[in-house]
């Protein structure tokens, strides 16, 4: 296979000589990997160095072109919002909140470099990533309103590729509901590639929303880690996006006891689209408690797929944990992958998993026609239905409203 | 308004409907009864448009073929199907189902569509006729509804959409008393001269409540008896074996 791709660390400003080595150390590991293929088992679906290599020539990395752009906010609730050009930090608005209990600034390499030999595209991160944020939240504080982080893209960003990596931190007791929104309809391929640190101290609490406002030829990989201690819960909704290809890369490790994660995901993958959610879910710890509900609906030649794993430990006594996998697969060129995977070494533990796919239930659609509905209408409540379900534990009346109207537009073609 | 005549229908190859011939005119109450497996839900599904019967015969309705338009168009042109097993719709919010519904309805016959507020306040109405709590309403489409608050939701729906024909298969079974009562009350109110009413029922029950003008007997995919309101009566002493 040709080689369809070519970085260089020169292209990264201000440097030290350190931070260079310890980069080209990273991509030196990338170049003997290459991008993932289906031999890695986190890949087993999906061979993305094929995917690339059919949709680009050479992908590059360069250094900020930083168009200006005019952020055009939501306006059905109110927020406070971070906007970024290309992963980069441009501005940040906390007007509703006291900004004393708040710091946001530029992500900070120096201390961040970790190697995981494991994953090629967090070495290439760890290569060439710049930009992104460092968040984080005082104790006891609890934000007034939802924050929105705006994820914009330049226009010239054909053939090339964007690393970077955040950092959000919660300290105890503190709370807040972030919404990852995407807002590019670009043509261009490009790829992003980015990762993600959290942490969520005692008691804490964070909401993390997906959504996005996006048609477009892109490639987003996203890696989070999240560390969470005593009695903190972390929430996850994600709604699918008109990304070309989209792969979400979750840990989470409930690290102390009575901590507690859901992941949520209700995805309507239309035309070619692909998106992936893959999660591992590790309870370190006993009494704590992870759910996870995932919801596809596949049309045209899209492809959906989720890899789902459960670890619990020896340590992790009752533990509860449970995941979900249901698939509508509306026409027959379209694929949905589920591999649900529990690994338990504790005893006294919860744990179960589920997964079914299928069409539309005929009978539910001749219910609802019996009533004057024509079929189309019939179908699209009937989709909508099964999405919207996985919507019903997030207590934000307004941001819930929102998403529910997202998910219909979506479901209309709009 | 329905004319079915010599109806037959097929479900994988195995024959349920033989040659059934029935008449319904406007202001009319037909019961049909008759024991299991002798195609009264079949006749229902049929006259709905459900997909996977193969029939011959014809069925007008108001002039028109029935077996030329979809269940959708049907019920714009006012059959309305009571189900024996209402579905449960998960997701789906009872509210925006039945305003959903009433809107294409009066898509069809070329009216305006209703607005939220003038809906609301419309199937508040309704449902207190019924008894129905309104927070029925807020909640998933007969998701964990019971029997009898599933067999109330679809008179809610009858009532509100106004049907010429109602078809209302074994409304009956699985109600109480109290809730047959007041699903036979929603029935009557809802009778008038223009409408007509198709009750396919196992028991007497019923129609105790619902005064038939005529109650046929089912047997064999055929009607084998007709009568009026007496024979009911009668079928409750005798049973069917006779009749078949």
């Amino acid at each position: 296979m040709k080689q369809f791709y070519d970085f260089k660390i020169e292209k990264i400003k201000n440097l030290s000589p350190e931070d260079k080595s310890l980069r080209k150390e990273n991509l030196d590991l990338f170049y003997k990997n290459g991008f993932p293929n289906k031999k890695y088992e986190d890949w087993k679906f999906t061979d993305l160095n094929s995917i690339l290599s059919k949709n680009f020539d050479n992908i590059t990395n360069k250094d900020f072109l930083l168009d200006s752009k005019k952020l055009n906010l939501i306006n059905e609730f109110d927020h406070n919002h971070i906007f970024l050009i290309d992963g980069k930090l441009i501005s940040s608005d906390f007007n509703f909140e006291d900004r004393n209990k708040i710091s946001i600034i530029d992500f900070n390499y120096k201390n961040n470099m970790t190697i995981d030999k494991n994953n090629s595209l967090n070495l290439l991160n760890n290569a060439l990533a710049c930009g992104g944020f460092t968040l984080e939240i005082s104790k006891n504080y609890k934000l007034n309103k939802p924050l929105i982080i705006y994820n914009y893209y330049s226009k010239n960003l054909k053939e090339t590729i964007i690393n970077n990596k955040n950092s959000i931190i919660l300290n105890d007791n503190s709370e807040l509901t972030l919404i990852n929104y995407i807002d590019n309809n670009s043509k261009d391929n490009f790829m992003v590639n980015s990762m993600e640190n959290i942490e969520i101290k005692r008691d804490a609490l964070l909401k993390n929303i997906f959504i996005n406002n996006s048609k477009n030829a892109s490639y987003f990989y996203k890696y989070i880690k999240s560390d969470l201690e005593k009695n903190s819960v972390f929430e996850n909704y994600i709604l699918s996006s008109g990304l070309k290809f989209n792969k979400l890369d979750i840990e989470i490790n409930l690290n102390q006891e009575y901590a507690k994660s859901t992941v949520f995901s209700a995805l309507n993958l239309l035309e070619s689209e692909h998106q992936e959610i893959k999660t591992r879910i590790n309870h370190n710890s006993q009494n704590c408690q992870s759910y996870q509900k995932i919801k596809n609906v596949l049309s045209d030649q899209s492809k959906g797929v989720y890899q789902g794993k459960i670890f619990v430990k020896k340590i992790a006594q009752k533990t509860d944990a449970y995941q979900l996998s249901k698939a509508l697969i509306l026409n027959d060129d379209a694929e949905f992958d589920a591999k649900p995977e529990l690994e338990i070494y504790a005893d006294d533990v919860k744990c179960s998993h589920g997964s079914t796919s299928g069409n539309i239930d005929l009978d539910s659609l001749h219910y609802l026609k019996s009533r004057g509905i024509p079929e189309k209408e019939a179908y699209k409540m009937l989709i909508s239905g099964f999405l919207s379900d996985t919507l019903e534990k997030l207590t934000e009346e307004n941001v819930k409203f929102f998403l529910l109207k997202k998910l219909e537009d979506q479901i209309n073609g709009n | 308004m329905l004319s079915i005549q010599n109806l037959e229908a097929k479900i994988d190859n195995k024959n349920i409907l033989n040659g059934l011939n029935l008449n319904i005119n406007p202001g009319e109450v037909h019961a049909i009864m008759g024991p299991n497996g002798s195609g009264k839900s079949t006749l229902a599904n049929v006259l709905s448009g459900k997909n996977g019967y193969e029939t011959k015969g014809q069925i007008k309705f108001n002039g028109e073929n029935l077996s030329d338009l979809t269940t959708e168009k049907r019920a714009q042109k006012g059959i309305f199907l009571a189900f024996q097993y209402p579905l449960e719709i998960p997701g789906v919010n009872t509210n925006i189902f039945l305003r959903t519904s009433l809107n294409a309805l009066r898509k069809a016959k070329g009216e305006k569509e209703i607005d939220t507020l003038t809906f609301l306040k419309l199937i508040k109405e309704k449902a207190s006729e019924l008894g129905i709590d309104e927070k029925f309403l807020s909640r998933q489409l007969n998701v964990g509804f019971s029997g009898g608050e599933k067999k109330k939701n679809e008179i809610l729906q009858m009532k509100l959409l106004q049907p010429k024909l109602s078809i209302l298969d074994e409304t009956d079974s699985g109600l109480d008393i109290d809730a047959l009562r007041i699903v036979a009350d929603g029935v009557n109110s809802y009778k008038n001269k223009n409408n007509a009413f198709l009750i396919i029922t196992h028991y007497q029950r019923l129609l105790d409540y619902i005064k038939p003008d005529f109650i046929h007997v089912l047997s064999n995919g055929k009607i084998a008896k007709t009568g009026g309101a007496e024979l009911g009566v009668e079928l409750e002493k005798t049973g069917y074996t006779n009749i078949a």
